[in-house]
């Protein structure tokens, strides 16, 4: 293994999102304050309590995921896009950094920006609601988690995309919708039957759901299942997007 | 162990689209050679190089570098090559010091050995005042030289370039010639292509050029030059031409009206023969030039066209 350059381009890619901090940070944060105070505090007080939980409170899960989710993806893909269109990944692939190697560098960037903005929200939430955290272990393995999963989903959305277009419309069409219908802002409970069943497909639904656990101790599913289907999911896009790399799919002639 | 630092052996290359563009290439370059790769534009040289460097992955044949399968045991061919390809792309979000910092750090230089050769060579290429800049605020000719300092970051045996004094002004390319001579010097292995016949002639060894995804021909510059045999004289009269052609009995001669090309191996040698049954003719001399034949000739000769189409 190539350790000097794997931590060195692992570094790269945590040094960029770190320097594009008002892109990268601070819209995340921005949104979640907003959505706390539009959803939580005018909607929060009409619809009451979620399994003893304030509406308030139950939303913040769901808005630490979906920013996790959102910041991993598109960190991954835009910075592995960035480099194809300006063709500047050829210095490092006539380098000895293996594909493996440089695939899980821009996963661990990903997932490193996505438990940021996770554990930012969180503590947003904290601060703007007084919420308590019930297992801070167990809220950082999901993050962590999550996040290198759509680090790993972004790397495969950066190998796929020809253009700035396709990244976008593949969060907007893909991960957005998962994301919202994962439950960030209703418990599934709420939902006719055939909508909870569909909802059981969705992944999504499961991490956001284990984050709730361990942020407020309430679950619709066991958080077990629910990091169960993570780490699943973690390691199938982790496998194909080192394959598709070493391969130099869409990367290599 | 072998003395070659680069082997090529019946390399091939079909693209997606199905563009054939190397058909069973074969070099061997050994270890501190200064070499020429030159053809025409598509003729192969950016995607020998690419198999060369990992960029691009060969249809069949195969490539070592030191010793080094570029396939199978790329970590130790890529460490071996330095690469400043033909097109300035760089990483806009970093400066040059940084960038020089992470190359390294790719090809698995510690950080406590790149930082100070990283301030030498932006010294040496005259960037140590850029080395706050990012790559994008460079002028074309900084880019070139940032591109070339950092191609020796990880101190590699061989330095492969791309068209490295396209575009460039006359004074840079004076400097990356002596540059790139000093490193030779100093036991690198170097492999240029050029569009530059001059360049060529200058700096290399060996030459070989390509076209049509094949090598036509491969020799030392005085070599492909002998075998072309067109050294001779060109003389100008002043009328009479037919009258002096008649007079050159023995000679191969071509006329065209009052010009007279005349074949002949030596002809420094043959200037004041000719003169004399010239001027005996009744022609008077108006101009007399040594033809040298040019690697531009040999390139002409088997590509069939000149080197900057």
């Amino acid at each position: 293994m190539n350790r000097v350059g794997f931590i060195t381009f692992t570094g790269r890619e945590v040094h960029r999102f770190l320097s594009l901090y008002n892109q990268t940070l601070v819209p995340g944060l921005l949104t979640t304050v907003l959505y706390i105070v539009v959803f939580g505090n005018a909607l929060g007080s009409r619809i009451g309590e979620i399994k003893d939980v304030a509406y308030m409170h139950y939303i913040i899960p769901g808005l630490a995921m979906m920013n996790v989710i959102t910041n991993a993806g598109s960190n991954s893909s835009s910075s592995l896009f960035q480099a194809k269109m300006l063709k500047f990944i050829d210095d490092i692939l006539i380098t000895p950094l293996s594909g493996m190697e440089v695939a899980t560098g821009y996963i661990l960037g990903g997932m490193l920006r996505g438990v940021i903005n996770g554990v930012l929200v969180i503590f947003v939430g904290m601060a703007l609601t007084g919420m308590q955290v019930a297992h801070p272990l167990e809220a950082l393995v999901f993050l962590i988690v999550v996040g290198w999963t759509f680090g790993a989903i972004g790397l495969l959305i950066g190998i796929y995309a020809k253009s700035f277009d396709n990244i976008q419309m593949l969060m907007n069409f893909f991960i957005t919708p998962l994301v919202f219908l994962g439950g960030v802002f209703y418990s599934i409970d709420m939902l006719p039957p055939f909508w909870r069943q569909v909802s059981l497909f969705n992944p999504l639904y499961y991490m956001i759901n284990g984050l709730r656990h361990a942020l407020l101790d309430i679950a619709d599913t066991p958080a077990a299942s629910s990091l169960l289907i993570s780490v699943i999911m973690a390691g199938l896009a982790t496998l194909l997007g080192a394959t598709l790399f070493t391969r130099g799919y869409r990367i290599k002639e | 162990m072998s003395d070659l630092a680069v082997n090529i052996t019946n390399l091939h290359k079909v693209y997606k689209e199905g563009v054939v563009a190397l058909k069973g290439i074969n070099l061997q370059v050994p270890k501190g050679q200064f070499f020429g790769l030159l053809g025409p534009n598509g003729a192969g040289k950016t995607t020998t190089i690419g198999i060369t460097t990992g960029l691009i992955r060969p249809t069949s044949g195969s490539v070592t570098v030191m010793g080094h399968d570029v396939v199978a045991d790329y970590r130790q061919a890529r460490s071996a090559i330095g690469l400043a390809a033909q097109e300035l792309n760089f990483d806009w979000f970093f400066n040059l010091e940084t960038l020089m910092q992470q190359q390294a750090g790719y090809y698995g230089v510690p950080a406590n050995v790149a930082k100070p050769r990283a301030a030498r060579l932006l010294d040496e290429f005259g960037l140590g005042e850029k080395k706050k800049v990012k790559p994008r605020e460079l002028s074309g000719g900084m880019k070139r030289r940032f591109q070339i300092a950092r191609s020796m970051i990880h101190d590699p045996d061989i330095l492969i370039l791309d068209e490295p004094t396209a575009g460039v002004d006359v004074e840079l390319r004076h400097m990356l010639w002596d540059y790139l001579s000093r490193l030779n010097g100093d036991g690198k292995t170097i492999i240029l292509t050029t569009h530059y016949i001059e360049e060529a002639e200058k700096l290399c060894e060996q030459i070989a050029i390509i076209d049509n995804g094949k090598i036509v021909t491969e020799g030392t510059p005085q070599e492909l030059v002998a075998g072309m045999n067109s050294d001779g004289l060109v003389i100008e009269v002043d009328g009479h031409g037919p009258e002096a052609e008649a007079s050159l009995d023995g000679y191969v001669v071509t006329r065209s009206d009052n010009e007279l090309t005349i074949s002949t191996q030596q002809p420094e040698l043959q200037i004041a023969e000719i003169a004399n049954r010239v001027t005996a003719a009744g022609a008077m001399l108006k101009d007399v030039k040594i033809r040298r034949t040019t690697l531009e000739d040999v390139f002409m000769q088997l590509t069939g066209r000149s080197i900057d189409e």
